[in-house]
């Protein structure tokens, strides 16, 4: 399976409940990927893999706490649904508190599953998109030039331009001219819009 | 040192002669010579002197007016008291019938008058030795026959002397006691008609080989009657007093078992009840095991619950499809069905494990049981995630033991190696070992690299009650030592050099049986 396409990763031991899972899956249509142990879909990650992860809690050798904190050590974003035993609710809950979307526990009813395969999705497209728009606002935030950075931050406090020209001694003409220019490479018209856009990635912004 | 001693000790020597010039001779002659001298000058003195100190030669002159010498040597030998000491006549009346009747009155010799004295200290040399060596034999006897009295009397077994006939001629106190009878009212009686009544029609009784044919018997559990018709549960041993070959009749040494096999039948009872005991508890310790096991059990069920279920799905799906696909539902139909039997074969290990209580012994093919021990552990080997390796060698072969019991004591091992292992946080795998010993003997090991065990471990390891675990009741190894003692085998451990431990234990290999074709033994 190609990056982008939006799969189901399983993540299962036991030969007949993957197997089973795979066909059921692939029934309704969705794309499925399996594996058959926590080591095989480690090696296979990368960062542009969508969709979600169908993970059993119980496996020998790396069981699947395990493989979440590797995910998660790789900033993975992938939602995991653990799959867990009987008795298995308090791994359930800490793989919850790890950042895991759901569990289901063994054996489900297909509905549940698919229901909860769908939410996974849905979640996922929802950080993609997000990670995407992200990702454009740096890239527009990084064409600025350090003195249109300057009076996009200040632009932004809500400072009027008469008060950033006196401030930074330079004519009202000249904070006009980048301020519009500021708009433009951030492809909005609305300063409310600017501010949401910046505050979405002010985390990486100061993180830079 | 005997005769020495014997010498030494001052034999009495009592000369008699009416004659005083003679006494006076003999006496010049004898003394200085280490012997007590008494002097007699007749026939009454002399049997007086010789009474009180029983001298051991008598020098006798015949001729004395009043008793003759004749005369006082039958009456020393009518005496016991006096009859052994040795009379050596003295006469001048050197004829033939003289002295032959002084032999046959019990005269030991006889000097003839007038005597040289080198002869008479020679001849009372002699005879004073012979008598002194006598007496000390006939102590020494009285002793023997008393020491021997007092051992039959003292032996608690009943001791019985018969004839070739059966005929009881000796019997100790104790065969009068266990008989309820005075030992001398036994004496007379046939042994054979005295314990088993009427003899006539029988054809071999206890005892009546050694009678007869010299051949000694032992026997247990023989019943005996007593005189008042009651009988007693007897054990004997008979052997036979043989002079040459000839079988003189024989000696038999029996006793009451009555109370000994009431304590062999409480002590059966006893081990029955243990047995039974050990069979509860180890059912009672597999039920446990099982609910120690229960989440794992519960996930191997829940895995081909699981899949069945999504098959099942998967063939709804098919069947409602436009165009069906008869061999993909046919495909799935039989996964399902293999699913199902792994769900039913889980259930029927779990069953048979805590079947009660055990079958009994089988001949067991060491490697399946220990294949199905090991899918058991997997149970927590999957939690543990450490994997359980099976190493048979080859010539393993079959033994006979309780399946279930052996296989309770194989997953004790395992599933404490397991522990050991993941306590360690190590994931070297648990190795199952089964080889041959000896000829009678197959070992099976149980290996982890695990914690390993305290040092003091060696003492009380396989003792109730002792345990190295926060939630050990410290019944496992103890029991399991019980039942590997029970299969005729042995358990133990050892410290390999490489850390972890090894725990062992061995079973009796099964008997081959004769019936095996022999298209298998050529092959």
């Amino acid at each position: 399976m190609s990056e982008n396409t939006e799969t189901v990763f399983v993540v299962e031991d036991d030969e007949a409940v993957r197997d089973s899972l795979e066909l059921l899956l692939k029934s309704s249509d969705k794309a499925v990927e399996t594996f058959a142990t926590a080591n095989a879909f480690l090696s296979s990650y990368n960062e542009d893999m969508a969709g979600c992860i169908v993970l059993d809690i119980r496996m020998p050798g790396m069981d699947g706490m395990e493989l979440q904190r590797h995910l998660n050590e790789k900033n993975s974003i992938l939602p995991i649904i653990f799959v867990t035993g009987h008795g298995d609710v308090p791994m359930a809950v800490d793989a919850m508190k790890q950042g895991a979307v759901d569990f289901i526990q063994k054996p489900y009813r297909e509905e549940d599953l698919l229901k909860k395969i769908e939410q996974a999705l849905e979640q996922d497209r929802e950080q993609r998109k997000t990670l995407g728009q992200k990702q454009e606002i740096m890239r527009r935030i990084n064409m600025l030039t350090p003195r249109e950075t300057e009076i996009m931050d200040r632009m932004i406090a809500g400072q009027a331009n008469k008060v950033i020209a006196i401030e930074l001694d330079i004519s009202q003409r000249t904070v006009e001219i980048h301020r519009s220019r500021v708009m433009h490479k951030m492809g909005t018209h609305s300063l409310a819009h600017l501010v949401r856009m910046v505050m979405s990635v002010k985390d990486r912004i100061d993180a830079s | 040192m005997t005769d020495i001693v014997s010498e030494r000790d001052d034999a009495t020597i009592l000369l008699v002669d009416d004659n005083a010039q003679n006494l006076k001779v003999l006496y010049e002659t004898l003394k200085d010579r280490g012997y007590r001298l008494l002097i007699a000058n007749e026939g009454e003195k002399a049997l007086a002197l010789a009474e009180r100190h029983q001298p051991e030669v008598i020098l006798l002159d015949i001729m004395m007016p009043g008793m003759d010498g004749y005369e006082v040597c039958q009456r020393l030998k009518g005496n016991p008291d006096t009859a052994d000491g040795a009379v050596v006549f003295l006469s001048a009346l050197d004829d033939v019938d003289a002295k032959v009747k002084g032999f046959s009155l019990g005269g030991a010799d006889y000097i003839s008058k007038p005597f040289q004295a080198q002869e008479v200290i020679a001849r009372v040399a002699t005879h004073a030795r012979v008598i002194q060596l006598e007496r000390q034999l006939q102590e020494r006897n009285r002793q023997l026959e008393s020491d021997q009295a007092r051992i039959l009397n003292a032996i608690s077994e009943g001791i019985y002397g018969l004839t070739r006939d059966g005929e009881i001629i000796f019997a100790n106190p104790a065969a009068g006691a266990m008989l309820g009878v005075e030992p001398q009212e036994l004496v007379g009686r046939n042994f054979f008609e005295l314990h088993f009544g009427d003899v006539a029609d029988a054809g071999s009784l206890p005892v009546m080989g050694t009678c007869r044919e010299g051949v000694a018997e032992h026997q247990r559990g023989i019943t005996l009657q007593r005189p008042d018709g009651d009988t007693f549960p007897a054990e004997y041993r008979s052997s036979p007093k043989l002079e040459e070959d000839d079988v003189l009749g024989a000696v038999v040494v029996f006793r009451d078992i009555s109370a000994e096999l009431e304590n062999e039948r409480a002590l059966d009872e006893a081990r029955e009840t243990v047995d039974a005991q050990r069979d509860q508890l180890a059912h009672a310790s597999r039920l446990s095991t099982m609910g120690e096991m229960a989440a794992g059990f519960a996930h191997e069920v829940n895995q081909p619950l699981t899949a069945i279920s999504n098959y099942v799905r998967v063939s709804a799906r098919i069947l409602a499809a436009d165009d069906l696909n008869r061999d993909l539902a046919q495909q799935t139909l039989q996964k399902i069905e293999a699913q199902a039997h792994r769900a039913s074969e889980v259930i029927r290990r779990i069953r048979s494990f805590v079947k009660k209580p055990a079958t009994g012994k089988e001949v067991i093919n060491v490697a399946s049981l220990l294949e199905e021990t090991r899918q058991f552990a997997e149970v927590d080997a999957r939690t543990n995630q450490v994997a359980v390796e099976l190493d048979i060698d080859d010539d393993v072969p079959d033994v006979l033991a309780d399946p279930i019991q052996v296989q309770q004591v194989a997953l004790n091992l395992i599933r404490n190696a397991l522990e050991a292992t993941r306590s360690a946080r190590s994931t070297d795998p648990v190795h199952v070992r089964a080889s041959m010993i000896d000829a009678s003997h197959v070992r099976i090991e149980v290996l982890d690299r695990g914690v390993g065990l305290p040092e003091d471990a060696e003492d009380k390891l396989f003792h109730p009650f002792f345990t190295t675990k926060q939630e050990g009741m410290g019944i496992g190894l103890a029991l399991c030592r019980s039942l590997i003692q029970s299969q005729g085998g042995e358990i133990g451990f050892e410290r390999p050099d490489e850390g972890g431990a090894r725990f062992y234990f061995t079973l009796p290999v099964a008997p081959v049986t004769a019936e095996q074709p022999v298209e298998e033994a050529s092959e």
